[in-house]
Protein backbone atom coordinates (compact mmCIF):
# COMPACT_ATOMS: atom_id res chain seq x y z
CA UNK A 1 0.00 0.00 0.00
CA UNK A 2 2.08 2.66 -1.30
CA UNK A 3 -0.62 4.62 -2.63
CA UNK A 4 -1.28 7.56 -0.05
CA UNK A 5 -5.39 7.41 -0.82
CA UNK A 6 -4.70 4.04 -0.10
CA UNK A 7 -3.75 4.38 3.16
CA UNK A 8 -6.62 7.12 4.37
CA UNK A 9 -9.00 4.59 2.80
CA UNK A 10 -7.37 2.25 5.56
CA UNK A 11 -7.39 5.38 8.12
CA UNK A 12 -11.53 5.33 6.78
CA UNK A 13 -11.88 1.70 7.68
CA UNK A 14 -10.87 1.67 11.15
CA UNK A 15 -12.57 5.06 12.38
CA UNK A 16 -15.41 3.02 11.00
CA UNK A 17 -14.44 -0.05 12.68
CA UNK A 18 -13.97 1.80 15.89
CA UNK A 19 -17.02 3.85 15.39
CA UNK A 20 -19.28 0.08 14.82
CA UNK A 21 -17.81 -1.65 17.74
CA UNK A 22 -18.96 1.54 19.94
CA UNK A 23 -22.56 1.64 18.43
CA UNK A 24 -23.04 -1.98 19.24
CA UNK A 25 -23.38 -2.16 23.16
CA UNK A 26 -21.29 0.49 24.67
CA UNK A 27 -22.87 3.76 23.03
CA UNK A 28 -26.14 4.45 22.39
CA UNK A 29 -27.14 1.28 20.54
CA UNK A 30 -28.29 3.65 17.24
CA UNK A 31 -28.28 0.88 14.50
CA UNK A 32 -25.07 2.57 13.05
CA UNK A 33 -22.69 -0.45 13.70
CA UNK A 34 -25.13 -2.67 11.23
CA UNK A 35 -23.43 -4.18 8.22
CA UNK A 36 -26.09 -2.29 5.93
CA UNK A 37 -25.24 1.17 7.16
CA UNK A 38 -21.05 0.56 7.27
CA UNK A 39 -21.31 -0.83 4.00
CA UNK A 40 -22.71 2.04 3.02
CA UNK A 41 -19.83 4.57 4.39
CA UNK A 42 -17.38 1.70 2.95
CA UNK A 43 -18.29 1.69 -0.09
CA UNK A 44 -18.21 5.23 -0.02
CA UNK A 45 -15.20 4.97 1.27
CA UNK A 46 -13.24 3.13 -1.45
CA UNK A 47 -15.39 3.51 -4.73
CA UNK A 48 -17.10 1.18 -4.99
CA UNK A 49 -20.82 0.42 -4.14
CA UNK A 50 -21.42 -2.82 -6.17
CA UNK A 51 -19.14 -5.06 -3.80
CA UNK A 52 -19.61 -3.32 -0.95
CA UNK A 53 -23.87 -3.87 -1.15
CA UNK A 54 -23.23 -7.23 -1.97
CA UNK A 55 -21.20 -8.71 0.98
CA UNK A 56 -22.90 -5.74 3.31
CA UNK A 57 -26.67 -7.57 2.30
CA UNK A 58 -25.71 -10.81 3.15
CA UNK A 59 -24.29 -10.15 6.78
CA UNK A 60 -27.04 -7.55 7.28
CA UNK A 61 -29.59 -10.38 6.24
CA UNK A 62 -28.14 -12.51 8.85
CA UNK A 63 -27.16 -9.94 11.76
CA UNK A 64 -30.46 -9.37 12.43
CA UNK A 65 -31.27 -12.52 13.22
CA UNK A 66 -28.45 -12.55 16.12
CA UNK A 67 -30.45 -11.40 19.07
CA UNK A 68 -28.22 -10.19 21.78
CA UNK A 69 -31.19 -11.40 24.85
CA UNK A 70 -29.89 -11.59 28.45
CA UNK A 71 -26.75 -12.11 29.17
CA UNK A 72 -26.04 -13.89 25.86
CA UNK A 73 -22.78 -12.70 23.79
CA UNK A 74 -24.10 -12.29 20.33
CA UNK A 75 -21.77 -13.19 17.31
CA UNK A 76 -19.84 -9.57 16.82
CA UNK A 77 -21.58 -8.12 13.41
CA UNK A 78 -20.68 -5.12 13.56
CA UNK A 79 -16.71 -5.34 14.01
CA UNK A 80 -17.03 -8.22 11.78
CA UNK A 81 -19.27 -6.80 9.23
CA UNK A 82 -16.79 -4.32 8.78
CA UNK A 83 -14.21 -6.31 8.51
CA UNK A 84 -15.75 -8.56 6.10
CA UNK A 85 -16.42 -5.87 3.47
CA UNK A 86 -13.32 -3.78 3.90
CA UNK A 87 -11.37 -7.33 2.72
CA UNK A 88 -14.48 -7.40 -0.36
CA UNK A 89 -13.30 -3.85 -1.60
CA UNK A 90 -9.45 -4.28 -0.52
CA UNK A 91 -9.92 -6.98 -3.39
CA UNK A 92 -12.00 -5.89 -5.50
CA UNK A 93 -10.63 -2.85 -5.76
CA UNK A 94 -7.38 -4.77 -6.89
CA UNK A 95 -8.92 -6.50 -9.69
CA UNK A 96 -11.66 -4.60 -10.63
CA UNK A 97 -13.38 -7.38 -13.16
CA UNK A 98 -17.13 -8.51 -12.52
CA UNK A 99 -15.50 -12.54 -11.42
CA UNK A 100 -12.99 -11.12 -9.56
CA UNK A 101 -15.36 -9.36 -7.72
CA UNK A 102 -17.86 -11.62 -7.23
CA UNK A 103 -15.04 -14.18 -6.28
CA UNK A 104 -14.35 -11.02 -3.42
CA UNK A 105 -17.58 -10.61 -2.24
CA UNK A 106 -17.41 -14.19 -1.40
CA UNK A 107 -14.11 -14.08 0.64
CA UNK A 108 -15.72 -10.76 2.26
CA UNK A 109 -18.14 -12.43 3.72
CA UNK A 110 -16.79 -15.92 4.77
CA UNK A 111 -13.74 -12.94 6.77
CA UNK A 112 -16.72 -11.48 7.73
CA UNK A 113 -18.64 -14.19 9.42
CA UNK A 114 -15.30 -15.53 10.70
CA UNK A 115 -14.50 -12.32 11.89
CA UNK A 116 -17.94 -11.98 13.92
CA UNK A 117 -17.48 -15.74 15.54
CA UNK A 118 -14.18 -14.65 16.53
CA UNK A 119 -14.81 -11.48 17.82
CA UNK A 120 -17.42 -12.89 21.04
CA UNK A 121 -13.80 -14.07 22.25
CA UNK A 122 -13.30 -10.28 22.58
CA UNK A 123 -16.19 -9.26 23.53
CA UNK A 124 -16.26 -11.78 26.83
CA UNK A 125 -12.60 -10.24 27.68
CA UNK A 126 -13.60 -6.69 27.83
CA UNK A 127 -16.76 -7.84 30.07
CA UNK A 128 -14.68 -9.93 32.39
CA UNK A 129 -12.41 -6.88 32.09
CA UNK A 130 -15.34 -4.72 33.11
CA UNK A 131 -16.68 -6.51 36.00
CA UNK A 132 -12.88 -5.38 37.50
CA UNK A 133 -13.66 -1.32 36.66
CA UNK A 134 -17.12 -1.58 37.97
CA UNK A 135 -15.52 -3.12 41.83
CA UNK A 136 -13.11 -0.29 41.73
CA UNK A 137 -15.59 2.09 40.61
CA UNK A 138 -17.65 1.35 43.63
CA UNK A 139 -15.11 1.28 46.18
CA UNK A 140 -14.14 4.57 44.66
CA UNK A 141 -17.83 5.94 45.09
CA UNK A 142 -17.15 4.29 48.88
CA UNK A 143 -14.24 6.40 49.41
CA UNK A 144 -16.31 10.02 48.03
CA UNK A 145 -14.52 9.90 44.47
CA UNK A 146 -17.73 11.46 42.48
CA UNK A 147 -15.56 11.39 39.58
CA UNK A 148 -15.22 7.52 39.43
CA UNK A 149 -18.27 7.22 37.29
CA UNK A 150 -16.94 9.70 34.62
CA UNK A 151 -13.40 8.08 34.47
CA UNK A 152 -14.95 4.14 34.63
CA UNK A 153 -16.74 4.92 31.48
CA UNK A 154 -14.31 6.46 30.11
CA UNK A 155 -11.83 3.67 30.47
CA UNK A 156 -14.56 1.03 28.92
CA UNK A 157 -15.37 3.27 25.89
CA UNK A 158 -11.53 3.95 24.92
CA UNK A 159 -11.28 0.26 25.55
CA UNK A 160 -13.98 -0.55 23.19
CA UNK A 161 -12.55 1.65 20.43
CA UNK A 162 -8.91 0.46 20.33
CA UNK A 163 -10.05 -3.16 20.48
CA UNK A 164 -12.31 -2.82 17.48
CA UNK A 165 -9.64 -1.01 15.43
CA UNK A 166 -7.14 -2.95 16.47
CA UNK A 167 -9.03 -6.61 15.69
CA UNK A 168 -10.20 -4.64 12.13
CA UNK A 169 -6.03 -3.74 11.46
CA UNK A 170 -5.23 -7.25 12.21
CA UNK A 171 -7.73 -9.11 10.20
CA UNK A 172 -6.98 -6.70 7.15
CA UNK A 173 -3.04 -7.13 7.57
CA UNK A 174 -3.53 -11.16 7.64
CA UNK A 175 -6.97 -11.49 5.45
CA UNK A 176 -7.03 -8.58 3.10
CA UNK A 177 -3.60 -9.92 1.26
CA UNK A 178 -4.44 -13.49 1.25
CA UNK A 179 -8.31 -12.26 -0.48
CA UNK A 180 -6.29 -10.23 -2.42
CA UNK A 181 -4.11 -13.40 -3.84
CA UNK A 182 -6.99 -15.76 -3.52
CA UNK A 183 -9.63 -13.45 -5.56
CA UNK A 184 -7.50 -13.25 -8.85
CA UNK A 185 -5.91 -16.77 -8.86
CA UNK A 186 -9.25 -18.73 -8.37
CA UNK A 187 -11.68 -16.33 -9.62
CA UNK A 188 -13.90 -18.83 -11.55
CA UNK A 189 -14.14 -21.38 -8.97
CA UNK A 190 -14.87 -18.39 -6.34
CA UNK A 191 -17.38 -16.73 -8.59
CA UNK A 192 -18.76 -19.86 -9.31
CA UNK A 193 -19.25 -20.92 -5.41
CA UNK A 194 -20.85 -17.61 -4.65
CA UNK A 195 -23.49 -17.59 -7.16
CA UNK A 196 -24.16 -20.97 -5.20
CA UNK A 197 -24.01 -19.72 -1.58
CA UNK A 198 -25.45 -16.07 -1.73
CA UNK A 199 -29.02 -17.03 -2.73
CA UNK A 200 -28.41 -19.63 0.54
CA UNK A 201 -27.06 -16.95 2.55
CA UNK A 202 -30.12 -14.89 1.69
CA UNK A 203 -32.71 -17.83 2.52
CA UNK A 204 -31.03 -18.47 5.70
CA UNK A 205 -31.30 -15.49 7.01
CA UNK A 206 -35.27 -14.38 5.37
CA UNK A 207 -36.18 -17.81 7.40
CA UNK A 208 -34.60 -16.21 10.73
CA UNK A 209 -36.52 -13.12 9.96
CA UNK A 210 -39.72 -14.93 9.55
CA UNK A 211 -39.94 -16.77 12.32
CA UNK A 212 -38.79 -13.96 14.46
CA UNK A 213 -41.74 -12.29 12.80
CA UNK A 214 -44.40 -15.33 12.71
CA UNK A 215 -43.79 -16.56 15.60
CA UNK A 216 -45.70 -19.24 14.76
CA UNK A 217 -49.18 -17.99 14.17
CA UNK A 218 -50.72 -19.18 11.07
CA UNK A 219 -52.24 -15.73 10.29
CA UNK A 220 -49.08 -13.66 9.86
CA UNK A 221 -47.06 -16.57 7.58
CA UNK A 222 -50.37 -16.11 5.60
CA UNK A 223 -49.83 -12.61 5.20
CA UNK A 224 -46.28 -13.40 4.45
CA UNK A 225 -46.96 -15.71 1.77
CA UNK A 226 -50.19 -13.05 0.57
CA UNK A 227 -46.99 -10.54 0.01
CA UNK A 228 -44.78 -12.00 -1.58
CA UNK A 229 -46.93 -13.04 -4.38
CA UNK A 230 -48.76 -9.80 -4.58
CA UNK A 231 -45.22 -7.87 -5.10
CA UNK A 232 -44.45 -10.80 -7.74
CA UNK A 233 -46.96 -10.59 -9.34
CA UNK A 234 -46.39 -6.31 -9.38
CA UNK A 235 -43.25 -7.17 -10.27
CA UNK A 236 -43.41 -9.25 -13.25
CA UNK A 237 -46.62 -7.39 -14.37
CA UNK A 238 -45.84 -3.98 -13.64
CA UNK A 239 -42.47 -4.27 -15.79
CA UNK A 240 -42.17 -3.33 -19.05
CA UNK B 1 -38.12 19.81 49.22
CA UNK B 2 -35.68 19.74 45.44
CA UNK B 3 -37.13 18.77 42.34
CA UNK B 4 -36.18 17.40 39.45
CA UNK B 5 -36.43 19.57 36.20
CA UNK B 6 -36.97 18.45 32.48
CA UNK B 7 -33.28 19.61 31.85
CA UNK B 8 -31.86 17.02 34.73
CA UNK B 9 -34.59 13.98 33.09
CA UNK B 10 -32.75 15.29 29.95
CA UNK B 11 -29.39 14.73 31.01
CA UNK B 12 -29.85 11.51 32.53
CA UNK B 13 -31.55 10.30 28.65
CA UNK B 14 -28.45 11.39 27.39
CA UNK B 15 -26.72 9.52 29.86
CA UNK B 16 -28.74 6.13 29.38
CA UNK B 17 -26.74 6.18 25.93
CA UNK B 18 -23.79 4.99 27.54
CA UNK B 19 -25.97 2.26 29.97
CA UNK B 20 -24.11 -0.71 28.79
CA UNK B 21 -20.63 1.06 28.24
CA UNK B 22 -19.33 -0.65 31.49
CA UNK B 23 -21.14 -4.04 30.96
CA UNK B 24 -20.17 -7.23 32.87
CA UNK B 25 -20.91 -10.13 34.20
CA UNK B 26 -21.16 -9.65 37.62
CA UNK B 27 -23.45 -6.39 37.90
CA UNK B 28 -24.55 -6.26 33.85
CA UNK B 29 -25.71 -2.57 33.59
CA UNK B 30 -24.78 -1.55 37.22
CA UNK B 31 -22.60 0.81 36.47
CA UNK B 32 -23.91 2.58 34.09
CA UNK B 33 -27.25 3.22 35.83
CA UNK B 34 -25.51 4.60 38.68
CA UNK B 35 -23.71 7.34 35.79
CA UNK B 36 -27.52 7.27 34.42
CA UNK B 37 -28.37 8.51 37.55
CA UNK B 38 -26.15 10.75 38.82
CA UNK B 39 -27.23 14.06 37.50
CA UNK B 40 -30.61 13.57 39.63
CA UNK B 41 -28.70 12.70 42.52
CA UNK B 42 -26.64 15.88 41.85
CA UNK B 43 -29.86 17.91 42.23
CA UNK B 44 -31.52 16.05 44.67
CA UNK B 45 -28.25 15.50 47.27
CA UNK B 46 -26.12 18.96 47.80
CA UNK B 47 -23.89 16.59 50.00
CA UNK B 48 -21.13 15.36 48.17
CA UNK B 49 -20.36 12.40 50.78
CA UNK B 50 -24.43 11.42 50.84
CA UNK B 51 -24.31 11.32 47.22
CA UNK B 52 -21.37 9.40 46.55
CA UNK B 53 -22.98 6.57 48.99
CA UNK B 54 -26.28 6.85 47.26
CA UNK B 55 -24.40 6.36 43.83
CA UNK B 56 -22.13 3.42 45.34
CA UNK B 57 -25.76 1.56 46.44
CA UNK B 58 -26.91 2.14 42.85
CA UNK B 59 -23.67 0.41 41.27
CA UNK B 60 -25.14 -3.12 42.20
CA UNK B 61 -26.70 -5.51 39.88
CA UNK B 62 -29.24 -3.82 37.40
CA UNK B 63 -30.12 -4.95 33.32
CA UNK B 64 -32.65 -4.66 32.10
CA UNK B 65 -33.41 -3.78 27.73
CA UNK B 66 -31.45 -0.53 27.16
CA UNK B 67 -33.97 1.43 25.59
CA UNK B 68 -36.58 0.42 28.22
CA UNK B 69 -34.03 1.34 30.85
CA UNK B 70 -35.17 5.04 30.58
CA UNK B 71 -38.68 4.25 31.99
CA UNK B 72 -36.66 2.20 35.06
CA UNK B 73 -34.56 5.69 35.08
CA UNK B 74 -37.17 8.11 35.34
CA UNK B 75 -39.18 6.00 38.25
CA UNK B 76 -36.42 5.25 40.30
CA UNK B 77 -35.40 9.32 39.95
CA UNK B 78 -38.85 9.84 41.79
CA UNK B 79 -38.32 7.62 44.25
CA UNK B 80 -35.02 9.29 45.03
CA UNK B 81 -37.18 12.54 45.17
CA UNK B 82 -39.41 11.06 47.59
CA UNK B 83 -36.35 9.50 49.58
CA UNK B 84 -34.40 13.03 49.58
CA UNK B 85 -37.86 14.32 51.00
CA UNK B 86 -37.29 11.68 53.51
CA UNK B 87 -40.76 9.62 52.67
CA UNK B 88 -39.50 7.17 49.66
CA UNK B 89 -37.95 3.25 50.01
CA UNK B 90 -34.73 2.34 51.84
CA UNK B 91 -32.10 0.73 50.29
CA UNK B 92 -33.48 -2.81 50.36
CA UNK B 93 -36.87 -1.69 48.97
CA UNK B 94 -34.87 0.66 46.22
CA UNK B 95 -33.21 -2.56 45.37
CA UNK B 96 -36.79 -4.56 44.93
CA UNK B 97 -38.31 -1.58 42.98
CA UNK B 98 -35.00 -1.98 40.33
CA UNK B 99 -35.51 -5.79 40.31
CA UNK B 100 -38.97 -5.67 39.31
CA UNK B 101 -38.79 -2.71 36.71
CA UNK B 102 -35.75 -4.45 35.45
CA UNK B 103 -37.47 -7.41 34.64
CA UNK B 104 -40.93 -6.00 33.54
CA UNK B 105 -39.39 -3.99 31.47
CA UNK B 106 -37.22 -6.38 29.62
CA UNK B 107 -39.94 -8.71 28.94
CA UNK B 108 -41.67 -5.98 26.69
CA UNK B 109 -38.22 -4.50 25.44
CA UNK B 110 -36.76 -7.23 23.70
CA UNK B 111 -39.54 -8.22 22.37
CA UNK B 112 -40.23 -4.71 21.19
CA UNK B 113 -36.90 -3.74 19.77
CA UNK B 114 -34.62 -6.97 19.34
CA UNK B 115 -37.21 -9.49 18.44
CA UNK B 116 -39.65 -7.52 16.23
CA UNK B 117 -38.66 -3.63 15.53
CA UNK B 118 -34.69 -4.50 14.65
CA UNK B 119 -35.48 -7.04 12.17
CA UNK B 120 -38.35 -4.71 10.45
CA UNK B 121 -35.56 -2.12 10.11
CA UNK B 122 -33.04 -4.19 8.35
CA UNK B 123 -35.91 -5.55 5.83
CA UNK B 124 -36.25 -1.84 5.44
CA UNK B 125 -32.99 -1.04 4.94
CA UNK B 126 -32.28 -4.79 2.87
CA UNK B 127 -35.77 -3.64 0.57
CA UNK B 128 -34.62 -0.51 -0.37
CA UNK B 129 -30.56 -0.80 -0.63
CA UNK B 130 -30.28 -1.93 -3.86
CA UNK B 131 -32.34 1.07 -5.32
CA UNK B 132 -29.66 3.42 -3.50
CA UNK B 133 -27.11 2.57 -0.57
CA UNK B 134 -28.02 5.64 1.20
CA UNK B 135 -31.32 5.50 0.87
CA UNK B 136 -31.34 1.85 2.39
CA UNK B 137 -28.70 2.63 5.17
CA UNK B 138 -31.07 6.37 6.08
CA UNK B 139 -34.26 4.14 5.96
CA UNK B 140 -32.84 1.30 8.61
CA UNK B 141 -31.65 4.10 10.49
CA UNK B 142 -34.63 6.22 10.77
CA UNK B 143 -36.88 2.87 11.44
CA UNK B 144 -35.12 1.65 14.36
CA UNK B 145 -34.60 4.99 15.58
CA UNK B 146 -37.90 6.70 15.50
CA UNK B 147 -39.18 4.41 18.09
CA UNK B 148 -35.41 4.19 19.89
CA UNK B 149 -34.80 7.61 20.35
CA UNK B 150 -38.32 8.29 21.59
CA UNK B 151 -38.62 6.17 23.68
CA UNK B 152 -34.53 6.79 25.36
CA UNK B 153 -36.19 10.63 25.92
CA UNK B 154 -39.11 10.60 26.93
CA UNK B 155 -39.32 7.48 28.72
CA UNK B 156 -37.11 9.05 31.54
CA UNK B 157 -40.04 11.45 31.74
CA UNK B 158 -42.97 9.08 31.76
CA UNK B 159 -41.36 7.04 34.64
CA UNK B 160 -40.62 10.23 36.38
CA UNK B 161 -44.26 11.47 36.10
CA UNK B 162 -46.34 8.09 36.59
CA UNK B 163 -44.16 6.74 38.85
CA UNK B 164 -43.94 2.40 40.13
CA UNK B 165 -47.41 2.48 38.33
CA UNK B 166 -45.76 3.06 34.58
CA UNK B 167 -45.92 -0.59 34.61
CA UNK B 168 -49.75 -0.48 34.42
CA UNK B 169 -52.26 -1.67 31.40
CA UNK B 170 -51.77 1.38 29.38
CA UNK B 171 -47.96 0.72 28.98
CA UNK B 172 -48.00 -2.90 28.40
CA UNK B 173 -51.08 -2.68 26.08
CA UNK B 174 -49.23 0.14 24.15
CA UNK B 175 -45.86 -1.66 23.74
CA UNK B 176 -48.13 -5.03 23.28
CA UNK B 177 -49.91 -3.15 20.28
CA UNK B 178 -47.00 -1.87 18.56
CA UNK B 179 -44.94 -5.09 18.85
CA UNK B 180 -48.00 -6.49 17.00
CA UNK B 181 -48.06 -3.82 13.97
CA UNK B 182 -44.49 -4.10 14.17
CA UNK B 183 -44.40 -8.07 13.70
CA UNK B 184 -47.59 -7.55 10.66
CA UNK B 185 -45.32 -4.84 9.02
CA UNK B 186 -42.60 -7.25 9.32
CA UNK B 187 -44.07 -9.99 7.68
CA UNK B 188 -45.17 -7.91 4.50
CA UNK B 189 -41.73 -5.61 4.09
CA UNK B 190 -40.02 -9.38 4.19
CA UNK B 191 -42.58 -11.05 1.71
CA UNK B 192 -42.06 -7.93 -0.82
CA UNK B 193 -38.08 -8.28 0.23
CA UNK B 194 -38.32 -12.01 -0.83
CA UNK B 195 -39.99 -11.28 -3.88
CA UNK B 196 -38.01 -8.28 -4.81
CA UNK B 197 -34.85 -11.24 -4.41
CA UNK B 198 -36.37 -13.36 -7.00
CA UNK B 199 -37.02 -10.95 -9.38
CA UNK B 200 -35.50 -7.69 -9.12
CA UNK B 201 -37.03 -4.68 -10.95
CA UNK B 202 -39.33 -7.63 -12.77
CA UNK B 203 -36.98 -9.27 -13.92
CA UNK B 204 -36.69 -12.84 -12.62
CA UNK B 205 -33.35 -14.32 -11.55
CA UNK B 206 -31.49 -17.72 -12.81
CA UNK B 207 -34.06 -20.68 -11.92
CA UNK B 208 -30.20 -21.79 -10.13
CA UNK B 209 -30.27 -18.84 -7.73
CA UNK B 210 -34.58 -19.26 -6.88
CA UNK B 211 -33.98 -22.79 -6.54
CA UNK B 212 -31.05 -21.94 -3.70
CA UNK B 213 -32.90 -19.21 -2.21
CA UNK B 214 -36.39 -21.42 -1.51
CA UNK B 215 -33.56 -24.21 -0.02
CA UNK B 216 -32.08 -21.69 2.03
CA UNK B 217 -34.87 -20.74 2.84
CA UNK B 218 -35.96 -24.69 4.35
CA UNK B 219 -32.82 -25.00 5.75
CA UNK B 220 -33.28 -21.80 7.82
CA UNK B 221 -36.68 -23.06 9.53
CA UNK B 222 -34.83 -26.02 10.42
CA UNK B 223 -31.79 -23.95 11.71
CA UNK B 224 -34.84 -21.54 13.73
CA UNK B 225 -35.97 -24.39 15.68
CA UNK B 226 -32.41 -25.41 17.19
CA UNK B 227 -29.87 -23.25 19.62
CA UNK B 228 -26.78 -24.95 17.93
CA UNK B 229 -25.25 -24.51 15.58
CA UNK B 230 -26.23 -20.59 15.35
CA UNK B 231 -27.57 -19.43 12.40
CA UNK B 232 -23.63 -18.06 11.65
CA UNK B 233 -22.15 -21.49 12.25
CA UNK B 234 -24.68 -22.98 9.34
CA UNK B 235 -23.14 -19.83 7.19
CA UNK B 236 -20.27 -20.37 7.42
CA UNK B 237 -20.79 -24.27 6.24
CA UNK B 238 -22.93 -23.66 3.19
CA UNK B 239 -19.80 -21.51 2.28
CA UNK B 240 -17.89 -24.14 2.60
CA UNK B 241 -19.84 -26.74 0.89
CA UNK B 242 -20.07 -24.21 -1.81
CA UNK B 243 -16.67 -24.23 -2.45
CA UNK B 244 -16.23 -27.31 -2.23
CA UNK B 245 -18.91 -27.81 -4.82
CA UNK B 246 -17.18 -25.20 -7.12
CA UNK B 247 -13.87 -27.14 -7.02
CA UNK B 248 -15.73 -30.53 -7.61
CA UNK B 249 -17.17 -29.26 -10.74
CA UNK B 250 -13.68 -27.63 -11.79
CA UNK B 251 -11.87 -24.71 -13.26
Amino acid sequence: MHDPSAAIRILGTLLVAGIAALDATPVAQTLLSQPLVTATVLGAIWGDWHTALEVGLVLQILSAATLPLGARTPEDYAVGGVIGISVALIAATRHPFAMVRESSALLGAIAGLLASVGGVGLLKWQRRRNEGLSRWCEAALRDGQLGALAAAHRAAIVLSFAVGVTYCAVWLAVAAPLAVKLASAESLRLARAFSLAQPLWLGLGVAQLLHAFVQRRLARAALFGVALVAAWLVLMVGSP
Amino acid sequence: MARLNSWVLFRMALRASLLQATWNYERQQGVGWAYSLEPALERLLPDPRQRAERLAEHTAYFNTQPTMASVALGVVAGLEERRAAGEGPDAAAMGRVKSVLGSSLAALGDRLFWMTLRPLAACVGALLAPAGMVRGALALWLCYNAVHLTLRFRGVGWGYRHGPEVLGERLRGAVGWLTLLISLGGCVVLGILTATLLAPGGVPRSLVFQVMLLTGIGVGFVVALRPRPSPTEWALGIAALCIAAAWMRGA
